[in-house]
């Protein structure tokens, strides 16, 4: 019998060392001689930089140096934008702001010093006269002939335009028969608030022109590649390493002016220069996510089947493109049909310049909106036909056996049974008798909710004609001399326990203990490629590329193994720590064959001695996992307050490498969506000013919110890897979401009320509650 | 932001008036207040220590008085920057009565940019409402 190790529900190695506080983050490392750097951003939302005087800064004991935009000039390039749209505008973005600010928080100083302490507080002496220019807010505003331009060399705010369309639209306005349902969603401005913020350190070291920087980021290797781009430094004396990552949810998934300034300071001074990211700071100037305004019209038919989805998205940029800005949101029209099979659909997307902090990849990146806007679409046509919501999803899906199904979107979905989830979340929860249970309440005026999300993201991202900057994944896997393994993976966590899922692959592949096996990341001189994590693709991108070095690696030791068994390769199997033959007649341990390729005294004709073995797993399609949730609320009908009771999903990723893994990647996803339903909002005031600051007025999700999630799965494997696997690491904020909404709004069917916008805060349900008791 | 209310202070119209327009006067009565210096365009520079929530800052800027009418109001403009960024404001104070007393009245608009907006918003008006009753103590203890 073969060990098993795949699938089964081990404890992660990483978790021992994050425990006990013996993991190192970039704040952990202190270097001989390190400065440190700090920045003066800008307290206005858009400005002229009038004047700068930085003379008692600079006269602060301690004080190393102070830059400014303009001592960068063509010595530092600007903060790249790797996203490509036919026509998009990319404004210039140094990374000190030389003359104009347009949002609250951008760099404009840096202040080095040989302490924190000291920086800080020469950065309060640095006297900036700014010029106040109009501000624009409001992304609609802003799409306005008269709106102040943000960038004033563009002719307007619009970055890009992009359409998306299929089917036969003339076909669904000319039929008089269908209905048509309206509404405006507004997804809000979400602050990602890893508990570790942003942190590098930069190393220049003038002898061998060698720059090396350590990084809190998703993307160890795009990093370098940047970096040296935008330092001069050729890249082959760069070098990234990404220690410990305490969360980064895509908010790390960008190349940032600090860490550009960190290393010009460096090469500058001859010193390590330390910038680690205060709680303000990443409030303001550390991407956000989400902020769309998407106006709906979906054409239904009397029976609940929906014929046409058009949709108008007003993506909100922010000032400047981060590496991904622009790309996020046509995620959104890309997943806008969600499981459903609907035949004609028009989407239009508006990129638009606000003199706010970026948005970018933010935990789901584009597809959390887009299933907000197609879940609570269904639950609109469900309410306006007086169908159950579950009814209405069910005569939308396609039929398991309809895949591969490419949809109106163009989008090739590749494997799913979406009535398979939805039936086993309706069991689990107790669908019927919770309704049976609503309409008992409703009669003693209490107000019960039950919300359904039948979801479907894309994964796996991606292959590589439809990504930015590539989207295979490098793997490469290394017996060492005394048996052990090493497993090199260009996929850098920050979370995702790949320490724990790369070695059960591997363990289980070569038939040895699951501890014998080490995984490495996020250092681009020990790892020689990679692209990052991101977009769920750690396991289905980089797993598979280790799963497929390690078959190299398995022929290799097969042909040393039947050379002294005097068989043939194919013969063998690996097992109990042994290569043997199917009838176990003949085996040779493990670790002789290991010996047998690094001693070589006799090697098998035209093999080289050692055992290393690499891959580059290029993606053929992206993967679609998918799920359904059910969210129980109870709303009181008094204050307003959303209790939230019970909570359901099942989830399919395709095949679980460990389910434990799974669990924790689903209850942290759910956690998140789940506050973006009900508490989390990130607003500027209308000049601009950031005014959820801080965790005093940004509410995140804490356990006491919650109740215990069930969670389950179904498995429904996927052809585009080897391994079957599709991701999770967003299903959970993407299937939650509108779970929730659906479940408020189901809450508040007695009050008559259609539809709120989220953040679905008391006051906000007290209101309409007030308002529809007044009508009454 | 708005901010407006009134004061009753016991002192006749033209007492309050002439104190009111005395740098000195105002200098001790406004809480935090370092400097109020006048300038030849008629302005005043003003230096002032001002702690909202967690964000205590100093904070340098310019005071105009614009369209006086003697005894009666005048509007006043105030900018000022520090550490903790910004605020600037503008606003009304009118003088009301005919005896020993004088109601002051005052309303305006002010806006707060930079770390005070993004950490005290919340507490920013409340701020505010303390500074002006604060300074309106102080101010009448000084009429006495």
């Amino acid at each position: 019998m073969r060990t098993k190790i795949l699938g089964e529900r081990i404890k992660r190695k990483e978790d021992p060392r994050l425990i006990r506080g013996g993991a190192h983050y970039v704040d952990d490392l202190k270097l001989d001689g390190m400065l440190y750097m700090t920045f003066v951003r800008s307290v206005y939302a858009h400005a002229k930089i009038k004047s700068i005087n930085d003379a008692a800064a600079r006269s602060v004991h301690g004080v190393v140096d102070v830059l400014r935009g303009r001592d960068l000039e063509g010595k530092l390039g600007n903060v790249p934008c790797a996203a490509g749209l036919e026509g998009l505008k990319i404004p210039d973005h140094p990374c000190l702001a030389p003359d104009e600010v347009r949002y609250v928080g951008e760099p404009i100083v840096a202040i080095v010093a040989r302490d924190r302490y000291i920086a800080e507080d020469a950065a309060d002496k640095v006297e900036i006269e700014y010029g106040p220019l109009p501000v624009v807010v409001n992304p609609e505003k802003a799409l306005e002939k008269d709106s102040p331009l943000v960038h004033s060399k563009f002719a307007d705010n619009v970055a890009f335009v992009a359409k998306l369309e299929g089917g036969d639209w003339k076909l669904v306005e000319n039929d008089k028969s269908l209905k048509l349902i309206k509404q405006r969603f507004i997804n809000q401005r979400l602050a990602p608030a890893s508990m570790e913020t942003r942190g590098v350190i930069a190393s220049y070291s003038s002898g061998e022109d060698a720059l090396t920087v350590w990084s809190s980021t998703q993307i160890p290797h795009l990093l370098k590649t940047q970096l040296a781009v935008m330092t001069g430094v050729d890249e082959a004396r760069c070098r990234v390493i990404t220690p410990e990552v305490g969360g980064a949810f895509g908010s790390k998934l960008n190349v940032y002016a600090e860490e550009g300034v960190a290393s010009f300071a460096s090469k500058k001074l001859g010193k390590p220069v330390k910038w680690i990211e205060g709680r303000r700071e990443n409030m303001q100037a550390t991407i956000h996510g989400r902020d769309q305004i998407n106006d709906l019209e979906v054409y239904v038919k009397s029976d609940g089947v929906v014929a046409g989805l058009r949709c108008r998205i007003i993506a909100d940029l922010g000032a400047y493109h981060q590496l991904l800005t622009p790309a996020i949101p046509t995620l959104t029209a890309l997943m806008i049909l969600g499981c459903y099979n609907i035949p004609n659909v028009w989407v239009e997307t508006i990129g638009v310049f606000t003199n706010k902090m970026a948005t970018d990849a933010y935990r789901g990146a584009g597809r959390p909106e887009a299933t907000y806007i197609i879940e609570r679409a269904m639950d609109l046509v469900a309410n306006e036909l007086n169908l159950d919501p579950a009814e209405v999803r069910q005569r939308n899906f396609p039929s398991p056996k309809d895949f591969p199904l490419t949809l109106a979107t163009g989008v090739d979905y590749d494997t799913a049974n979406y009535q398979k989830t939805l039936k086993k979340v309706l069991k689990a929860s107790g669908y019927s008798r919770l309704r049976k249970e609503q309409e008992r309440l409703r009669k003693k005026g209490k107000y019960l909710g039950i919300g359904l999300s039948t979801y479907v993201e894309i994964c796996a991202m991606g292959p590589s004609s439809r990504m930015p900057a590539g989207g295979w994944e490098f793997g490469m896997v290394r017996v060492e001399p005394t048996a052990k393994v090493t497993v090199y993976t260009g996929t850098s966590p920050h979370g995702q326990g790949e320490e724990t899922s790369f070695a059960q692959i591997v363990a289980e592949e070569l038939g040895i203990p699951f501890d014998n096996v080490t995984v490495y990341h996020g250092d681009t001189s020990v790892v020689q490629h990679g692209i990052g994590t991101f977009g769920s693709r750690t396991t289905a991108v980089g797993g598979a590329a280790i799963f497929g070095a390690v078959q190299k690696l398995k022929k290799k030791m097969a042909r040393f193994a039947a050379f002294k068994l005097k068989v043939k390769p194919g013969e063998l199997i690996f097992d109990g720590g042994k290569l043997q033959t199917a009838d176990g007649s003949k085996s040779i341990p493990f670790g002789e064959v290991v010996e047998a390729a690094y001693y070589a005294r006799q090697l098998p004709p035209g093999v080289e001695p050692g055992l290393t073995e690499q891959m580059v797993f290029e993606p053929p399609n992206y993967t679609f996992p998918f799920g359904a949730h059910v969210a129980v609320v109870e709303v009181d009908g008094e204050t307003g307050e959303v209790q939230l009771r019970n909570y359901y999903c099942v989830d399919d990723c395709g095949r679980i490498l460990n389910p434990l893994l799974v669990d924790g990647q689903v209850h942290g996803g759910l956690a998140q969506g789940i506050g973006q339903a009900l508490w989390e909002d990130h607003v500027y005031d209308e000049n601009g000013q950031l005014i959820t600051g801080t965790l005093m007025d940004y509410t995140l999700p804490k356990a006491h919110h919650f109740p215990w999630f069930e969670t389950s799965n179904t498995e429904t494997r996927t052809p585009v890897n080897p391994l079957g696997v599709k991701g999770v690491g967003e299903a959970g904020t993407i299937g939650s979401t509108p779970a929730i909404v659906n479940a408020v709004v189901d809450a508040l069917k007695p009050f008559g009320v259609r539809h709120l916008d989220m953040p679905l805060k008391p006051e906000k349900i007290w209101r309409a509650m007030k308002q529809a008791a007044a009508q009454a | 932001m708005k901010i407006e209310g009134t004061y009753m202070v016991s002192a006749p119209r033209q007492t309050v008036w002439e104190h009111l327009l005395n740098p000195d006067t105002l200098a001790k009565s406004l809480p935090g207040c370092e400097k109020l210096e006048p300038q030849p365009d008629g302005s005043y520079h003003a230096e002032m220590k001002v702690g909202i929530a967690a964000v205590k800052g100093t904070y340098h800027g310019r005071v105009e008085i614009l369209d006086p009418v003697p005894h009666e109001r005048f509007r006043m403009k105030v900018e000022g920057q520090g550490t903790g960024g910004f605020l600037k404001g503008e606003g009304t104070l009118t003088l009301l009565g005919d005896g020993s007393e004088t109601l002051i009245g005052y309303s305006g608009e002010a806006q707060v940019g930079g770390v005070i907006a993004g950490v005290g918003q919340r507490l920013v008006q409340a701020a505010a409402r303390q500074i002006v009753q604060q300074f309106f103590q102080a101010f009448s203890k000084r009429l006495a």
